[in-house]
């Protein structure tokens, strides 16, 4: 019935051995819990075997099951926001008008980033980058990891998660002010040595 | 969008502009600010920089621990489930 070749990509045992560890920690990145991530897994494999019907085989198996998963974790997401009653017009508290003078020019001036000579520099980068990310307000960790983690459209985004395009643009906006002034603080524009 | 436009309002156009293809008039806005505005400029770089380090960072997939042992067996379990049914 099947060329050996294509039943070998949709057998689900196959899908959880060769790419179970991949969907897993991008889920895991973006639900930043072990278990939720598990979850995902999970549901996207079921739901891969409910959907093999229509598997066309023109996308790779793993490009096919990764754009399921995407899905689930917005449906876990969502979940989420609605047990722990993240409020959705979540605007933080921070400040964001001190990073500006009361003419609309920057308060201070950005100091440019500095190019890492070294793995341990580089390191040390990656790890501001995850605190900073880590400290991200719930609803602005949401919208950005989609947008930036998982690249996903602003559009599909805001349908997804039910907000409006606008709620979705100032979350975005705000969550990158919020990192660039995180990451900054954090080393970022440490001195260059020239 | 005023023609001269502040800074602070420059930064949401930049932020757009990585989501969205913007209006020509606020494409256009954008682009002279930053001709003229050094801050706006970094600020408009460092929005890029930061989006190729989460892709380089989502692609590391050293030290990230993978699909737990028990949630495999118990995700073939269910599988399997669903397969018999």
């Amino acid at each position: 019935m099947f060329p050996g070749e294509l039943m070998e990509t949709l057998d689900p045992y196959t899908w959880l051995a060769e790419h179970g560890d991949y969907l897993f920690r991008v889920a895991r990145r973006q639900l930043r819990s072990d278990e939720l991530a598990e979850d995902a897994v999970q549901e996207t494999l079921l739901a891969a075997l409910a959907a093999r019907a229509r598997y066309s085989g023109n996308a790779s198996p793993r490009t096919w099951l990764t754009a399921i998963l995407k899905h689930k974790i917005v449906d876990l997401i969502r979940r989420q926001v609605r047990e722990t009653g993240i409020p959705r017009n979540d605007d933080g508290d921070e400040n964001w008008e001190a990073l500006f003078q009361a003419d609309g020019h920057w308060a201070e001036p950005l100091p440019a980033w500095r190019n890492p000579q070294s793995e341990a520099e580089l390191g040390e980068l990656r790890r501001v980058l995850n605190e900073c990310a880590d400290r991200l307000k719930p609803a602005m960790a949401q919208v950005f990891s989609l947008r930036e983690v998982a690249g996903m459209e602003t559009e599909e985004i805001c349908k997804e998660l039910g907000i409006s395009s606008t709620n979705c643009w100032v979350l975005l906006h705000r969550a990158r002010l919020f990192l660039r002034e995180c990451l900054e603080l954090n080393g970022f524009s440490g001195a260059i040595s020239s | 969008m005023k023609w001269m436009p502040t800074c602070k309002a420059v930064t949401e156009l930049a932020s757009r502009t990585m989501d969205q293809r913007l209006p020509f008039t606020d494409h256009l806005t954008l682009r002279v600010h930053l001709a003229m505005c050094r801050n706006c400029t970094r600020f408009m770089q460092q929005l890029h920089e930061m989006r190729r380090l989460f892709r380089v960072e989502t692609a590391a997939d050293d030290g990230a621990p993978g699909l737990p042992p028990e949630a495999r067996q118990r995700i073939a379990t269910e599988l399997q489930k669903k397969l018999d049914s």
